[in-house]
Parts: C-alpha cells; structure tokens; sequence
C-alpha cells in the first residue's frame, strides 16, 4: 500500500539476512530465471499486498459477523453488501497468498469484483444515502478505511499485470512447444 | 485506567512501526529480535484483555462489549500472523509487512478505545 516503488520480487542476494530462524525459504529463481519465470504474487512486494488483503478479510469479517447476526435488522442492506465484501477479501486473500496458475484467476476475478463493488456501493452509498443508515466497508468508496478499499483493488490488478506469467500474456502471439 | 494501556500498545506500535521502518530503510529483512519487540505488544494487549474481563465482571462494562472483544481478539491475533507471514519472506518486505501491521494493531487500539468510551 505505501511502497509500490519496487516491485521486484528477486531479493538482492548481498542484503539478505542469514536464514537463522523462521520457516524455510520456497526456492527463490537466481537472477538468470528470476525475469523469465512466472513471479509469485504472494512474495516481495505481493507479501505486503497478501498482509493487507488479510487484514481487510479479517475485519471485514468480523465486523459483518456482528453485523448479521446481531444487527441485521438496522440496515439490510449494507450488512448484507459488508458480508459480500468480508467473502471477496477471503477469497482474493487466499488466491493472492498461493499464487498458483488456478489461483491466480481466481485473484483477477476477486479484486475484479471488490473494484465492481467498491466503485458500485460508493456510488450507490451517495446517490442514495438512505439505502446506508450504516457504514459498510465500501460505502463513500471506503472513506472510512481511509481510502484503502478504493486503492487496494487497484493496486491488486496491477500487482497481478506486473507478475503474469509470460504465456499468459494477451498482448503477444502464444508461442507453442 | 483504560486511556493509558491504550497509549500505551500505541506507543509501542509506533516504536516497531520505526525500528521496522529503518530496517524498510537499510533494505533490511525482520529480525528475531523485531518479533520479540512484538511479543511485548501481545502482552500488553493481554493485559489490556484482563482489565477489560475485570471492568466487565466489576459492573463497569464497556457499552458494546461484544464490539470491544472483536477487537481486542482482533488486535491480539494480528502481530502474530503477520510475524510468520513476514519472516517468510527474506527482504526488506519482510518489514513493510511489520511495519504495516505494527500500524494496523495501533489503528485498532484507537477505535478500540472510541468504544471502550463510548
């Protein structure tokens, strides 16, 4: 969210820590393969993105958990949109997080959505506040989130542009084996 | 009683929020000690759990209880996940990822205290 200045995901080999502690490190692509080989979208500046992705699921959720089953009848239908939102957080985060061929479809449809759906229930939440007597996490394109929920797809999409694999790409011919 | 714990995890945050930035600085990947640095904010945040069960249990209870427990266990489980997430990854990723969520858990104790005031 706040260091989209270099997404390159290869680490610099002279600025990494030893691996004393954590969990093991997946094998990173040496300089040769790191441009040809697909990147992941979970790792370098994707982790920060999964981070965000998660928080927002998490929150999202939680806060329509309390919405639905506790509060629902204040405002059906922004409790309800706040459900929608908390689900295409999970989902974007997971999908974002693996980073697989499958995954990464599912990512595009995901971040498309919550684009659709923060632009659409902003929109909505102005033109017609009444339908709103609540917040949702995407009403007034998120403001109460500080603009995130509007940056975020957008900064998703391009995550998922910058690191597509190279046969997937649509502007150039596929070339076959 | 409940201002100052909230001050006090803030301030905390923003400690972590800035040694992780300087590391964000140096290119540098977390720390094992980073994460100890987060394991001080968890207990505060416990601390934080215990006094809200005691003001609870005393008859001096937030006005949405079930709003503040969302976010304490909220709070809670964040610096954690985000500790695993981040030592994960072996740059200077490693610590937006701390540093984001050193920000995240200060966010959550300034709403958490909008409630537990309200």
């Amino acid at each position: 969210m706040t260091h989209p200045e270099n997404p390159e995901t290869a680490p610099d080999p002279a600025t990494r820590v030893p691996p004393s502690g954590g969990p093991d490190v997946p094998d990173v692509p040496d300089a040769q393969g790191a441009h040809d080989a697909p990147r992941r979208t979970g790792s370098g500046f994707g982790r920060v993105l999964v981070l965000v992705y998660g928080i927002f699921a998490i929150s999202a959720t939680a806060r329509a958990s309390i919405q639905l089953l506790r509060d629902w009848h204040e405002a059906p239908v922004a409790y309800g949109l706040s459900a929608l939102a908390a689900v295409v957080y999970i989902v974007a985060t997971i999908a974002l997080a693996r980073g697989s061929a499958t995954s990464r479809t599912v990512a595009w449809t995901a971040v498309t959505v919550e684009l659709v759906g923060v632009l659409a229930v902003g929109a909505w939440s102005m033109l017609d506040p009444a339908a709103f007597p609540k917040p949702t996490v995407w009403s007034d394109f998120g403001i109460g989130y500080g603009f995130v929920p509007l940056v975020l797809p957008v900064v998703g999409l391009t995550w998922l542009w910058r690191t597509r694999p190279p046969q997937t790409s649509t502007t150039e011919p596929k070339d076959r084996a | 009683m409940v201002l100052p714990l909230v001050l006090l995890v803030v301030a905390l945050c923003a400690a972590l929020t800035g040694w992780a930035g300087w590391f964000v600085a140096r290119d540098r990947a977390v720390v094992l000690k980073q994460l100890w640095g987060g394991a001080v904010i968890e207990g505060a945040i416990v601390l934080q759990m215990i006094v809200a069960g005691v003001l609870a249990a005393t008859g001096s209870s937030a006005s949405d209880p079930v709003k503040l427990w969302g976010y304490l266990i909220t709070a809670l489980f964040i610096l954690p996940v985000a500790a695993v997430w981040a030592f994960a990854e072996r740059s200077r990723w490693s610590s937006v990822v701390l540093a984001v969520a050193a920000i995240t858990v200060a966010f959550l104790e300034w709403r958490l205290w909008q409630i537990w005031t309200a």
